[in-house]
């Protein structure tokens, strides 16, 4: 299979614009909150966590070079990150759980959804979409690796732009701990959807 | 919560100032926090019950 691998400078680029996907999706998710002025409930931020940490691994393979492990990490994010967005898709869609109360009823019930939708889904339906497509461009990528450099040079211009890559993130994930930390403080998150801050209570 | 996402924000920093090949142990640990929080939430005792 010599002559359908990728280069490891292609492979990098891949990962930059992987990492970045996940930077725009975050920041949709912040303009979002702010936008309706609703609070991230806990399963949200459980898979904001899973985004983040997606990108981490896309940003380990920039910064340190592609290997296997720093894959290793998107795969283990996005699988946790599918497993939360389908269970929240699933509480919406199960007619015998009442979102509002946040248990289960003997009574069928119609849910509302959490949060606006986007382009007619509901935030944590595009989750499960984002989770899977995650996993499958990994695979994908795994599918046409070259083997790695092992001289460790590498282009001036892809340094750069690995660097200024996950400087934004950083910025980024340090921004989701502040709001996190007003949020929630360190103890559980509120799931009622309102803008009821711990810090300013 | 706050503390899983501190956990990455600290993996991030060093991977962007000096290439910590150890970043990816944070983030395992963050991954970690958020699935005991992901099993806590999802109440299996009152949940399950009624679901099975």
């Amino acid at each position: 299979m010599k002559g359908a691998t990728i280069s490891p400078e292609v492979e990098r680029v891949l990962n930059f614009i992987g990492m970045m996907a996940m930077v725009g999706v975050l920041l949709g998710a912040y303009v979002y909150q702010f936008l309706y002025r609703e609070l991230p409930c806990t399963l949200c931020l459980l898979q904001r966590v899973a985004m983040m940490a997606i990108a981490i691994g896309a940003a380990m393979n920039l910064r340190l070079g592609p290997d296997p492990r720093h894959y290793g990490v998107c795969l283990v994010s996005a699988a946790l990150g599918a497993a939360v967005s389908i269970r929240q898709t699933m509480l919406h869609i199960n007619p015998y759980f009442d979102t509002r109360a946040g248990k289960p009823t003997l009574e069928a019930t119609t849910n509302p959804p959490f949060g606006q939708a986007l382009v007619g889904l509901d935030l944590y339906v595009w989750g499960v979409i984002l989770f899977g497509t995650v996993i499958l461009c990994v695979g994908i990528v795994q599918l046409f690796r070259g083997a790695a450099r092992t001289d460790g040079r590498e282009p001036e211009w892809l340094s750069r732009l690995a660097a200024v890559g996950v400087g934004v993130l950083f910025f980024v994930v340090a921004f989701g701990t502040l709001t996190t930390f007003l949020e929630c403080g360190f103890g559980d998150c509120p799931n009622d959807g309102g803008w009821d801050w711990w810090m300013f209570r | 919560m706050t503390v899983a996402i501190a956990l990455l924000a600290v993996s991030c920093f060093f991977l962007w100032v000096r290439k910590a090949q150890w970043a990816w142990t944070l983030v395992m640990a963050a991954l970690i926090i958020g699935i005991v929080i992901f099993i806590t939430d999802v109440d299996f005792s009152a949940n399950l019950g009624i679901q099975l």
